[in-house]
């Protein structure tokens, strides 16, 4: 018997799984720091970015039990810092793929649905989209609005990112729009944007929402690699990747060799997030997909 | 203008475009079928049997409104469907029970069995109550017990499934049935079942019913009047018995002769002893 | 006589998600004699296809296997072991049931040929157009298709191509799955007759898998019916079609629609279930209307009478003879 691939029962399926269970204690994990960070960081204000009064005698510190991963450039608690930027973390990288998910499972669903001109100018859009690099929309972003800030990551994340969501709808709509039960839903007169919705939304929202909880991963991956360039979040701000960018605009290269916690750290945080989400929606992936991947693990 | 045919077909010449070429610049028209003319009463059983290639999809989908032919007349309860539009037409369509063919494809996964036959009564302004009525009646109806319409599609199987496809056309109470191999998909011993359902259902209601099929034994049980079709053409029509017994065309012939054949071989394999 | 197939206390099943065992077949024992004609009937879930592939030699690698299988005097499957060398694809050879799907689009005719047999039996080109040429004779096509790909034929010829293929490596066992499920009505005697001529000009053990009982009777000269992962009736074709004596053989035959005969379709309750853990009573008791109170103890599979070639699953099969379905 085909196995239910309803919500839950992928769900209930997919968390006795390790990897699972791994990737959800690193997410909760992670949630939890950005939640809890002003009542549990040692220097909540510098956390913040604030710089301490004898901060300049404090820069550069290796960590020591004082401070747990050390000091920053200015003299900054790392641990503190990077506990608060948790919270920008996880706000980006939910943000824009709550928002290219929407946008993208709209487009996708539209141009497969009514076809004819809707269907090629949206498919237009979404190619045209997706060759579109999210750093250099950064650049332009940033350069055109003067001024730093979410906006930036988010924007050019979300303009990018869209396009891939819409890509995927769309072939999975595509599957959809010929079967029977849509064409059944037409002949009972049901409004388009109704079978729209409940034919194939509904139908494709399950791999879609497991793709982008993976996918929350590479936008925080994105969105670092933004925020290190110095093009996202301003300085000072609690973020992985302004932290990394401070770090290596003022030492360059020798930041690796004079202050590696200042390197390593962020980057791993960055890095177990990432990889917390991608083992959450490995698991998913398989219990919703045929139960062939279980059969090529048990031959090997 | 109305016609006192459940559904006439008038010269009807249908096809697809197809692409051809490089970058699919070229498009070419593809004819399937030629010059159909059909005809069926109210209540009448009529069984349209076409074998793979025949054509048989496409007039479905031209009587549903899905294609429109590149010449002919379509004409569905009376009304031209591709000539009128709007509420007039959608009202047509709506009076329609359609069984489409496969019933593993044909039923959206992630909705209730409830919610699935519910949703021809939306169009129209009924209480929840009466829908909720109206929903047992026809799960009733069907041989289907009543905890189905909790469940998903996908803990179904496939005779429970075509059974509430069935349940899913009678709910509005439709004026005709248009069924698309309603059995094929099945195990033989839950094709009987299904058939004696259909049965049942045409002796209670006396509805039009149009089944689509490559099969013509059981076509034998779903119609009293047969529809031959081949490569996109009516080659033969008339009654049941009639067609057996004295098949006017050639394709007939071969293909009463091929069902034949099988049983001639069955009777003489068991005649000669082997060991 | 060597016997081309015998099956031992055949158990095949797979492992389920939740780390239990569903057995597919649930114990099978059977003699099919060289140059018979046998034919497995029976419905989803009754095993039929897992014991036709078991034969064949092409069980996934996962399944869990017990008893014994000898193929041509040799032991193929002992308990778990697998050893089907010189076997698989040589003495006995698959007939896939969709032949659309089982041809490689990318290769013509020709080299569907050619590849099988080198490595099968190291033949040159020429060797292997030579064979195929022969093969495609036997199965009534001519060397035209010999350069087409398989979407340039029709159903039909797709269908004998497969055959051909099948018996080109001069096996002496085929195994035929459901040879007329997407074939065409006017088609479908024409391979039946095909696959009769096989068996009997050529010698070849022809093994059939149908759900269609009346396809089995023109072509077999055996048949055993399976449900639910066992043999609940086996024997002559003729006995079976004159006197079947187990109520499902009995309500199947009833319940086929043949033109021409419109007899009242009686029809079975409840569908064919899908795997099972393990039964213990009879495979029919859920749908069986002479079911009784021992019937929750499988049946054993006794002779009908003295000769033992017509076997039944039943406790009932004695009174129910003259009982009226």
């Amino acid at each position: 018997m085909e196995p239910s691939r309803l919500g839950k029962h992928v769900l209930l399926r997919a968390s006795k799984k390790l990897r699972f269970k791994i990737g959800l204690v690193i997410v909760v994990v992670m949630v939890a720091m950005a939640i809890l960070a002003p009542y549990i960081a040692p220097y909540p204000d510098e956390g913040l970015g604030r710089v301490p009064l004898d901060g300049e005698g404090r820069r550069l510190l290796p960590p020591s039990p004082q401070h747990l991963l050390g000091t920053d450039t200015l003299g900054r608690d790392l641990l503190s810092r990077i506990m608060f930027a948790a919270r920008a973390a996880l706000m980006q990288s939910t943000i824009v793929i709550a928002l290219s998910l929407v946008i993208g499972l709209v487009v996708g669903s539209f141009a497969a649905y009514f076809k004819g001109f809707v269907e090629s100018v949206l498919t237009y859009l979404t190619e045209l989209f997706m060759a579109v690099p999210s750093l250099v929309i950064a650049l332009f972003i940033r350069l055109a609005t003067n001024t730093p800030g979410y906006h930036v990551v988010i924007v050019s994340l979300t303009l990018t990112w869209w396009a891939w969501y819409a890509r995927i709808s769309y072939v999975y709509a595509k599957g959809i729009v010929e079967l029977d039960y849509v064409v059944l839903a037409k002949l009972a007169g049901l409004h388009p944007l109704k079978i729209v919705g409940r034919h194939i939304l509904r139908v494709i929202f399950q791999p879609m929402a497991v793709q982008a909880i993976s996918d929350l991963g590479s936008a925080l991956l994105e969105a670092s690699a933004i925020n290190f360039m110095g093009l996202g979040l301003p300085r000072d701000y609690p973020d992985w990747g302004v932290i990394l960018f401070e770090g290596l605009r003022e030492l360059s290269v020798i930041a690796f060799i004079r202050a590696p916690w200042l390197v390593v750290f962020p980057g791993l945080f960055i890095l177990i997030t990432t990889l917390g989400f991608a083992l959450l929606a490995d698991p998913l992936r398989e219990e919703l997909d045929p139960r062939l991947s279980r059969r090529w693990r048990l031959w090997f | 203008m109305s016609s006192n045919y459940a559904v006439e077909l008038k010269n009807v010449t249908a096809g697809y475009m197809v692409a051809r070429g490089f970058r699919s610049i070229l498009k070419q028209f593809v004819v399937v079928l030629r010059g159909v003319n059909l005809r069926v009463s109210h209540g009448e059983r009529v069984a349209i049997i076409g074998e793979s290639g025949s054509g048989k999809t496409t007039l479905l989908r031209v009587i549903l409104g899905l294609l429109r032919p590149k010449t002919g007349k379509v004409i569905v309860l009376g009304k031209d469907i591709y000539r009128v539009k709007g509420r007039a037409r959608a009202g047509v369509l709506k009076r329609i029970g359609y069984v489409p063919q496969d019933p593993y494809r044909s039923l959206n996964p992630v909705l209730k069995v409830k919610d699935i036959i519910k949703e021809p009564l939306e169009a129209y302004g009924y209480s929840s109550e009466l829908i909720e009525d109206r929903i047992r009646e026809v799960v009733r109806l069907v041989g289907l017990p009543l905890n189905v319409l909790d469940e998903t599609p996908e803990e179904l199987s496939g005779g429970m499934r075509q059974r509430v496809l069935i349940a899913r056309a009678l709910v509005a109470y439709p004026k005709m049935l248009l069924l698309d191999e309603p059995t094929s998909a099945l195990d033989v011993s839950v094709q009987a079942q299904i058939i004696s359902l259909l049965n049942s259902i045409y002796e209670s209601f006396n509805i039009t019913m149009i089944t689509v099929t490559h099969d013509l034994a059981v076509a034998q049980y779903l119609a009293d009047r047969v529809v031959i079709l081949k490569d996109g053409q009516v080659v033969e029509e008339g009654e049941f018995e009639s067609i057996l017994k004295e098949p006017k065309s050639e394709y007939t012939r071969s293909l009463v002769m091929s069902y034949q054949l099988l049983s001639n071989m069955s009777r003489s394999e068991s005649e000669e002893s082997r060991l | 006589m060597v016997l081309a197939v015998k099956a031992e206390g055949v158990k095949i099943g797979y492992i389920d998600e939740e780390d239990r065992v569903q057995w597919a077949v649930r114990g099978v024992d059977l003699e099919i004699g060289s140059g018979d004609s046998f034919c497995i009937v029976g419905e989803s879930g009754s095993g039929k296809t897992t014991l036709a592939n078991a034969i064949a030699g092409i069980l996934p690698p996962h399944a869990i296997i017990q008893g014994r299988l000898i193929i041509d005097g040799k032991l193929v499957l002992d308990n778990g072991r697998l050893d089907f060398n010189g076997v698989r694809g040589r003495i006995v050879s698959y007939i896939p049931q969709n032949p659309g799907t089982s041809l490689n689009p990318f290769m013509t005719v020709e080299e569907h040929f050619y590849y099988i047999l080198r490595d099968t039996k190291s033949l040159s080109r020429r060797e292997a157009r030579r064979i195929a040429l022969e093969s495609l004779m036997k199965v009534g096509l001519d060397q035209s298709v010999l350069e087409m790909y398989p979407h340039e034929l029709s159903g039909g010829m797709q269908q004998r191509v497969t055959i051909a293929i099948a018996i080109a490596s001069r096996p002496k066992i085929i195994i035929a799955d459901e040879p007329t499920s997407s074939v065409d009505a006017n088609l479908r005697a024409g391979i039946l007759k095909l696959l009769n001529r096989l068996n009997r000009e050529l010698g070849l053990t022809l093994i059939m898998v149908t759900h269609d009982i009346y396809s089995a009777a023109a072509v077999c000269n055996k048949v055993a019916v399976m449900l639910v992962g066992k043999i609940v009736e086996m024997g002559e074709v003729k006995a079976l079609l004159y006197d079947p004596r187990h109520p499902y053989t009995r309500i199947l035959l009833n319940c086929v629609p043949v033109l021409g005969v419109k007899k009242p379709l009686k029809p079975l309750v409840g569908e064919p279930p899908r795997l099972y853990s393990d039964i213990k009573h009879c495979p029919f008791l859920d749908r069986c209307p002479f079911a009784v109170e021992t019937c929750k103890v499988e049946p054993l599979l006794e002779p009908v009478d003295e000769k033992r070639d017509h076997v039944v699953r039943c406790w009932r099969f004695k009174e129910l003879k003259s009982v009226e379905l």
